[in-house]
């Protein structure tokens, strides 16, 4: 029988179970993982270190985690916590660099491929609105979750969400079938 | 224009499933030893002690306590001896069980179940 997510939990708490811990971090790497990718614009080292951060720091407050929200919910606001920190460190001031960095797209680098335009649409988002759209249309947060992983209101992730979707189908249109 | 829910499942399936490729063992070799070394230490400690509390006892006299504490109980009558025998494993048994319960969260969850 596998274990879940709180039966790993517990031992964690427990016996200070690193192999439980390790088989939480083998579960949740690759959303996790892909969640700071999507934040980052795939810079995968950069998503890595934080995801390795997240992890680390998981652990270390692992005894704050009371169950009211799913594990990775929890893991997707440290994430989240841990990107701004760096972004804050780094300086890099988002809606400054959502602008530049836009205007350094090159459109003619465009893959065909709905897959890799709809990544290339999602990247082009304003950061909120990734945000808001990546976890909950990829990751299937529901808006409350989102809403207290990104500590806004639950207004401002519907908002967000529905601009962000409406970006991206009207990027897509192309893509619609007739 | 492509609708809400095919959006959703596109965006889905756009994600690729990221293999591990040594990350958990990065992380792992990462945390923090602090809190078992200290789980170690405590035991140390305690044992030592125990061993000191032990020996301070015996030399300031104690230890004939212990040797007609040993003695007396030799004079029992076999089926006395047996019964205290008997019921010190069920104290021991008992602390064991609730150690193991509490240690082990499948069995601490069952025995939380309401039917």
């Amino acid at each position: 029988m596998e274990l879940t997510d709180a039966d790993l939990i517990a031992r964690v708490l427990a016996d200070d179970d690193q192999h439980a811990f390790g088989e939480l971090v083998r579960r949740h790497q690759s959303s996790v993982r892909g969640l700071l990718r999507q934040l980052t614009r795939t810079d995968v080292a950069l998503a890595d270190d934080l995801a390795q951060e997240t992890f680390l720091r998981a652990y270390k407050n692992i005894r704050s985690f009371r169950g009211e929200a799913r594990f990775s919910t929890w893991l997707y606001r440290i994430a989240y916590n841990c990107f701004r920190e760096d972004a804050r460190r780094r300086k890099e001031l988002v809606g400054v660099d959502e602008e530049q960095w836009q205007a350094q797209e090159d459109p003619k680098s465009i893959n065909p491929g709905l897959r890799h335009d709809l990544m290339h649409a999602l990247r082009l988002l304003p950061l909120n609105e990734r945000t808001a759209v990546v976890l909950c249309c990829q990751n299937g947060l529901s808006h409350d979750e989102a809403a207290r992983v990104l500590d806004i209101p639950l207004g401002t992730v519907k908002t967000n969400v529905l601009r962000g979707r409406e970006k991206l189908k009207r990027t897509l249109a192309a893509w619609a079938p007739n | 224009m492509i609708d809400d829910e095919t959006l959703d499942r596109q965006l889905r399936e756009a994600v690729p499933y990221i293999d591990d490729d040594g990350f958990t063992a990065r992380v792992m070799a990462n945390l923090p030893t602090t809190r078992r070394e200290s789980g170690w230490l405590r035991a140390v400690i305690l044992l030592g002690l125990a061993l000191i509390g032990s020996g301070v006892a015996y030399l300031i006299g104690a230890g004939h306590v212990v040797r007609e504490g040993i003695i007396e109980l030799a004079n029992f009558p076999i089926w006395l001896l047996l019964v205290f025998a008997f019921g010190c494993g069920l104290v021991v048994g008992a602390f064991a069980v609730v150690f193991a319960i509490r240690k082990t969260p499948e069995v601490r969850d069952l025995t939380r179940l309401e039917f």
